[in-house]
């Protein structure tokens, strides 16, 4: 097979650097208010001034889709940490101490995975109501059972090995071991899920925007600016092609990126 | 193995009462107020008050928790404040679409995923497989709703080949199956992806066992080698199978509203912005209870097809 230049985890990664550089400076370039009406400019089509149009309530769709990328990608990287740190802490939690609190934590987390992942996401928001901090704890709560359950795994299956024995009878500390010497060894499996998470998040937070659940207008995320551009579909179909094809190109980005990480990992192995 | 699994089988009992009483807590710390929504802005203090006795809501909430138990081991699901008749009938009502809609996108994607995969893996680095990568890259990275949006302008709107939105109230299964392709595609996109790429995975896994290398060098047929291959690689699907069949059931939300299908999901959406707790509650429990069997029957199934799991 011929070598190719690019590797998917490359690709990837401009990919999604291209995607957070949009959302990072793009609204300060497109000098157009994503919140405040114009109502004198009410469903533009594209032109050089606003090139996805305008909505129903005159707003540029080019600088909504720019602001709902930055707070989209927030919730996203915020919840995926979220899960990654509330799984790694209760699951080292329950390999290292075992007993009652691996029982307990091991209870908890099985219950959650007993919702199937959307509802479970969409009773919490509904709970919690909707806002951008809510929408990260929903996010994160239902994304933590499969990072705990891969930590404590992980875990007890290092605390078993020669080298921790070793150090029990160095005298190493119970902490020292679990993070300095048993963590390091799945830190790679651990951090390509989460990128696959990331991805995952993404599509799940437009969904619920898109639903009217996540992020409430007139706060722009990708989920609810496809929402505004659902009820003029057929009078406008650029206004949710183009934020659309953006969320997708993101979500992309994660998956190559995680498939990169994993290809280095498996290589390296 | 089989053990095991009645043991499995008592810690999940033990896990849905755990869900189960969650889930009465979740619906009570939920915002609002049953008996204000349900006399409505115009309802006096006093009339709120004699509602949340009629509701049994000014009980203290052990009691509450002891009669919703009673009224659970019953079938008892409750009545909706917002149509004012049971919950059950709700339900019983609304489940139908999303059963269609829900099978028809499973069967869709089981066609599709099994084949692609075992297209691609069969001669892994080729142009098959290229391609196979490539849709199931995309195919994952779709959001549900958007590419539903896609399908309605391409293939509703410019083309006119189906309807845009909406669900008929009568007519035979062609013409609800005729409303139900278009959202059932998109649902089948991104599962056919998934279970793609872990045929695919499962079936190189096989090729590459010592037992294919010893039958390949005494000269065993392609068929027979297929088979050899099929029945060690195909049951280790059935836990993905079941994690989508048994997510359906609410999974189909996004398109039901995308396409306005009066399923389950939309009852579900209706219910949650009108605080109709009830119908959350019990479309939540049924959701559970599903998921959960399915998910175990497929364990079940897999021992039963793959008879090594027994002595695992």
């Amino acid at each position: 097979m011929r070598r190719r230049r690019w590797s998917r985890g490359a690709v990837g990664a401009w990919l999604l650097a291209l995607v957070v550089l949009s959302a990072l400076v793009g609204p300060e370039l497109v000098p157009y208010d994503p919140i405040e009406p114009d109502y004198r400019a009410r469903f533009a089509t594209p032109s050089a001034e606003h090139w996805l149009g305008t909505d129903n309530l005159g707003r540029d769709v080019f600088a909504r889709a720019l602001a709902g990328g930055r707070v989209s990608l927030v919730i996203t990287g915020a919840a995926t940490l979220l899960a990654l740190t509330v799984g790694l802490v209760t699951g080292l939690a329950a390999a290292g101490l075992r007993g009652p609190v691996d029982v307990v934590l091991t209870r908890a987390f099985d219950a959650l995975l007993a919702f199937p992942g959307f509802l479970l996401v969409l009773l919490l928001v509904a709970m919690l109501g909707g806002g951008v901090g809510q929408t990260i704890a929903a996010l994160g709560v239902a994304g933590s059972p499969l990072y705990f359950r891969l930590t404590r795994a992980f875990t007890r299956q290092e605390l078993q090995r020669d080298y921790v024995t070793a150090g029990i009878a160095l005298g190493a500390s119970h902490v020292r071991l679990l993070f300095r010497h048993a963590l390091p060894n799945f830190a790679g499996a651990l951090a390509v899920q989460a990128a696959s998470t990331a991805a995952a998040f993404l599509l799940v937070e437009a969904s619920l925007s898109y639903l009217g659940l996540g992020v409430p207008l007139p706060t722009p995320s990708w989920g609810n600016v496809l929402q505004d551009a659902r009820a003029f579909l057929t009078r406008q179909p650029w206004a949710a092609l183009g934020p659309g094809l953006v969320l997708a190109t993101a979500a992309l980005a994660f998956q190559f990126v995680a498939d990169g990480v994993r290809d280095r990992l498996d290589r390296r192995s | 193995m089989l053990r095991s699994l009645t043991v499995q089988l008592l810690s999940l009992v033990g896990t849905l009462l755990l869900v189960l009483s969650l889930v009465f807590v979740a619906m009570r710390a939920l915002p609002g107020d049953a008996a204000a929504v349900l006399g409505g802005t115009e309802a006096s203090a006093e009339q709120v008050d004699a509602l949340r006795r009629q509701l049994g809501l000014d009980r203290p909430i052990a009691v509450q928790f002891a009669a919703w138990w009673g009224d659970l081991a019953r079938g008892d699901l409750g009545d909706s404040i917002r149509e004012r008749r049971p919950v059950a009938q709700v339900i019983g009502d609304r489940v139908p679409v999303t059963l269609a809609l829900a099978g028809l996108a499973f069967a869709l994607s089981v066609i599709a995923g099994l084949g692609l995969g075992l297209l691609a893996g069969r001669r892994p680095g080729g142009p098959a497989d290229g391609g196979v990568l490539a849709f199931t890259t995309v195919g994952l990275s779709l959001p549900e709703f958007w590419f539903g949006f896609l399908l309605i302008l391409v293939f509703a709107v410019e083309l006119g080949w189906f309807p845009v939105i909406g669900y008929p109230t009568e007519g035979g299964a062609g013409v609800r199956a005729w409303h139900l392709l278009l959202p059932a595609v998109t649902l089948a996109i991104p599962r056919a992806a998934q279970l793609a790429r872990l045929t695919r995975a499962r079936l190189l896994e096989e090729l590459h066992a010592d037992y294919v290398r010893t039958a390949r060098s005494k000269g065993v047929g392609a068929r027979a080698l297929t088979r050899h291959v099929a029945a060690n690689a195909l049951p280790g699907l059935l836990p993905l199978l079941a994690l989508e069949l048994g997510g359906l059931l609410t999974g189909t939300i996004v398109v039901e509203q995308v396409f306005g299908l009066p399923g389950l999901g939309l009852t579900l959406l209706g219910s949650i912005s009108a605080r109709d707790y009830p119908v959350v509650q019990g479309v939540t429990i049924v959701a559970v209870l599903v998921y959960v069997l399915v998910n175990w029957l497929a364990d079940l199934a897999q021992v039963a097809a793959d008879p090594r799991l027994k002595y695992a």
